[in-house]
């Protein structure tokens, strides 16, 4: 018997008086102790289908045809006891945000306490025990000790090995996994990845995995969906669909991701972005022909059905059988010439934070930033990775004087910088600019985008006239490649993908020498940071700046960097030529760092995922 | 804030209290036009007479008049000038204050912070009133007495509430961005933080003029308001006090009048709050 089998499951949103479906008619099967990966950008409607199961859909969804059938049964016409006998129970979810998904005021052993009484274990004691054994079973050590803890006292990843402990205790015969390991560090990735396979593999249960990255559901899954607005446009055996991809979508999606050792070579750029459910009412045929490099007239005309590329292999397309045919040119940019004169050169900088404990107590100061040296040359972009707490945003913050250093200098063009006097704050406003990670946090809500674009215009006792400014909004506004009527428009009414543009706009309005980019494009879909990526590659053929790329994906610094500084607890623990330090890592932290990314390959095999 | 202020003239509660405010308004500016006699006038010969629809009422005074034979819907009419007279400008001078000094906290933290903290937390552990009373007794009696009086108990109010929200903003990330183009702190403040609290800053002001009436409805009572010359509802108040089996709406009218100001202020802050506080918008769409 089929563990889950969904058919013809559809679940439609009301916006105004129209009801517009954000799942059209999904079919698939699971089979007891089989992966089935969901795949897509945000927006695809993969996490609808996991709240479908649970019924917890958000206001103004509703499941309007179809039917979900758990071994047999189906969920949706169920009497309602007899499906929250079975949630939590034979069916369990691991969340996406493990530090907000337990209860901050109860200890881990409360919860777990709560749940196996739940589960029908009467005696407290039998209840302690097993908790013990499904803690170390998820490799947690001193369980006994967890227990009485509370889970602001784990890190994100104890937290989230805890969950799946809980989520497995029942012995569930379904388990939903949304995005496991999104909210969590990358070194966390594989031991959590492999926890729920080893736990699925012990417990022989079905699961459905939910996550963005393609290459990682090649190596978890047996078999994948993957969607696009809310459509099943591809499925099949994981790594025959990867290997063999018959979609434009999966093809274009794999193409926009950069590779981890294979050449280096541009990016596919997809244009545009995923439609919302309001612009999906006005798409008629295919979702994906207004950006489908493989668009026919026919397209336009009336949604494709779906076809056997092989007997386990479907695909809705008129076109698969081009798929293949789109690809990309080999690496168009080369690495910018070293320059023997460095731009920026930071010497022995340091930052430490005291804690003050109290009144009495004896201040205790914490290197956030711990003697770091480097240099960048004019053109060169340069990347600094690490865990989060490594102190990379620290570093930001210092250049660009938001921080003050304890010791330390930073030299940019031969001036010492590092006093904050209003001579160097000027000097830095026009040389080195800083792109924030959060977009909705950095752009003023307020203010419309040519007044955001030009704000440096009006800093200072310099006020540019309203022509100079909405002349320059105008050429900052073309070289990102945006319409120029997006002018007038607050940030509000832009996509993501589109704020992110005007940050960097802003940042490049006084054309600064030296860009520092705080993980501007973590957060966003495959294809929108494929098209930021390349616009940065453009800008700095057109422009010429250099740039300090802070980020944590290891494939997006060896696509966009030549040089790459690995951080470790405040310390830069390894520095030189990309290819050199992802080839030959000699700091352990590097090793973990790059083992921790799933292989290009969809075949070839990750060792950590595997190892036991 | 265009947007979300004709988003507000859209909502019937502020327009009810936009009403209201603009007919006392008009009573406070055309007092000397609408006000059918002198508020101080006495007409010794009918004291205490009952509006002109009761049975022995005179038609020339249309609500009637006090002990001293004034008439009462005149000095209703001078109270609400008044009224609106401290309110705005008790108001406006208490957001002053209050206004710069959250700002200053907010934006640049640590000692000053911590000094206008401490500054607010003993100013406010005087009770308003009391420390309301004891300022008029020093300063002596006067409308710009009672509105110098309200603006420095009040300031506090402003300054705290204010100060959390300089904090919310303060975090934000553009903020940092427009120091990094070169915006001095002053330049930082008015146009990047003051926009965000401009809304907060609009419903306060709201409230804090029916406050201010109230106030000042108080000091006039116990006799250490604008004075006796001047027309005041509290005073209206305190008069008809002794006299309140013979003529019971003499009491009863200026307390209306106090009731219909403040209900005023109250419905136009409520409404604002709610139409251009972004967050609870955005929670009821």
């Amino acid at each position: 018997m089929l563990a889950l089998e969904a058919r013809d499951l559809t679940v439609s949103a009301r916006i105004g008086a129209a009801t517009v479906p954000a799942i059209r008619a999904l079919s698939f099967q699971l089979a007891p102790g089989k992966i089935l990966g969901l795949v897509g950008e945000s927006g695809a409607g993969k996490t609808m289908v996991g709240r479908a199961i649970a019924q917890l859909l958000p206001p103004g969804f509703a499941i309007t045809a179809g039917a979900l059938l758990f071994e047999g049964e189906d969920l949706l016409t169920m009497a309602p006891a007899r499906r929250r006998a079975l949630l939590g129970r034979a069916i369990a979810f691991i969340p996406q945000a493990p530090m907000t998904a337990l209860n901050p005021v109860l200890t881990i052993g409360a919860q777990f306490d709560e749940h196996l009484a739940r589960l029908g274990l009467k005696s407290r004691n039998a209840r302690r025990e097993r908790a013990i054994a499904m803690l170390t079973a998820a490799h947690l050590p001193r369980a006994e000790d967890l227990l009485t803890q509370y889970p602001h006292q784990l890190s994100g990843g104890m937290c989230q090995r805890a969950l799946i402990a809980l989520a497995f205790a029942g012995n569930p015969r379904l388990v939903v996994a949304d995005e496991p390991t999104t909210a969590l560090d990358v070194t966390m990735h594989p031991p959590i990845l492999h926890l729920i396979a080893e736990m699925q593999r012990q417990h022989g249960t079905a699961v459905i995995f939910i996550t963005h990255d393609l290459r990682l559901a090649a190596q978890l899954c047996d078999d994948v969906i993957v969607m696009y607005a809310g459509r099943a446009v591809e499925s099949g055996p994981a790594r025959t669909v990867f290997a063999t991809p018959a979609h434009p979508y999966t093809r274009c999606l794999q193409l926009a991701n950069p590779a981890m050792s294979a050449e280096r070579r541009t990016l596919y750029v997809l244009p545009d972005q995923m439609p919302s459910l309001v612009q999906l009412q006005h798409i008629a045929g295919c979702h994906f022909a207004p950006r489908c490099p493989l668009v026919t007239a026919e397209c336009h005309r009336e949604e494709p059905p779906q076809v056997a590329v092989t007997a386990v292999h479907t695909v809705t397309c008129i076109r698969a059988a081009d798929t293949f045919g789109i690809s990309t040119a080999g690496r168009s940019f080369g690495p910018p010439a070293l320059l023997e004169q460095p731009l920026l050169r930071v010497e022995n900088l340091s930052k430490h934070f005291a804690i003050s404990r109290g009144l009495f107590g004896a201040a205790r100061t914490v290197a956030a930033v711990n003697d770091v040296s480097f240099t960048i040359a004019e053109n060169e972009f340069v990347a600094l990775v690490g865990e989060s707490g490594s102190g990379k945003s620290t570093i930001a913050r210092l250049l660009v004087g938001l921080e003050q250093p304890s010791s330390g200098r930073i030299v940019f063009d031969g001036a010492d910088l590092t006093t904050p006097s209003l001579r160097n704050r000027t000097r830095r406003a026009a040389s080195l600019q800083m792109v924030f990670q959060d977009p909705q946090s950095a752009l003023n809500p307020r203010r419309p985008i040519a007044s955001i674009v030009t704000q440096a215009m009006e800093a200072g006792s310099r006020h540019a006239s309203a022509e100079d400014r909405l002349k320059r909004t105008k050429e900052l506004l073309a070289e990102m490649g945006m319409p120029a009527d997006i002018a007038a428009r607050l940030p509000g009414q832009l996509s993501g993908g589109q704020r992110q543009r005007i940050n960097i706009a802003r940042a490049l309005c006084r054309v600064p020498k030296v860009l520092i980019a705080d993980e501007i494009v973590s957060g966003l879909d495959v294809s929108i940071q494929a098209q930021l990526l390349s616009l940065l590659a453009r800008l700095r053929a057109e422009l010429g700046f250099a740039m300090l790329f802070i980020s944590h994906d290891l494939s997006v610094v060896r696509h966009l960097c030549s040089r790459v500084l690995v951080m470790y607890r405040g310390e830069i623990v390894e520095q030189g030529p990309v290819e050199e330090v992802f080839g030959n890592p000699q700091h352990p932290h590097t090793q973990a760092l790059l083992s921790s990314v799933p292989p290009d390959e969809p075949g070839a095999t990750w060792p950590l995922l595997r190892a036991n | 804030m265009a947007g979300s202020l004709a988003h507000a003239l859209r909502s019937p509660r502020v327009l009810l209290a936009l009403a209201m405010v603009l007919g006392l308004g008009v009573c406070a500016i055309f007092a000397g036009f609408i006000a059918p006699h002198d508020p101080g006038e006495q007409n010794l010969l009918s004291i205490l007479t009952p509006p002109a629809w009761a049975p022995d009422g005179d038609p020339s005074f249309l609500l009637g008049t006090d002990s001293l034979g004034r008439d009462v819907l005149s000095r209703l009419i001078y109270g609400a000038r008044t009224a609106m007279l401290v309110a705005v400008f008790a108001s406006f001078g208490a957001m002053i204050i209050g206004t710069i000094l959250a700002h200053i906290a907010g934006y640049f933290g640590g000692a000053v912070d911590w000094i206008i903290g401490r500054l607010v937390d003993v100013w406010m552990s005087f009770p308003p009133v009391i420390l309301s009373l004891i300022l008029m007794v020093g300063l002596g009696v006067g409308l710009d007495r009672v509105i110098l009086a309200i603006v420095l108990v009040d300031w506090t109010r402003f300054c705290r509430v204010l100060r959390s929200e300089v904090l919310i903003v303060r975090r934000h990330d553009y903020v940092a961005a427009a120091r990094l183009l070169g915006f001095s702190h002053w330049q930082t403040i008015v146009r990047e933080i003051l926009p965000a609290t401009l809304p907060l800053l609009i419903t306060l002001f709201s409230l804090e003029m029916a406050i201010a009436v109230v106030v000042e409805a108080i000091l006039s009572f116990v006799g250490l308001g604008v004075g006796p010359n001047q027309a005041a509802w509290g005073q209206m108040i305190a008069d008809a006090r002794q006299y309140v089996y013979q003529s019971p709406w003499n009491l009863l009218l200026p307390i209306f009048a106090i009731f219909f100001a403040v209900a005023a202020f109250n419905l136009l802050g409520d409404g604002l709050r709610r139409t251009l506080d972004v967050r609870l918008a955005q929670a009821e769409r």
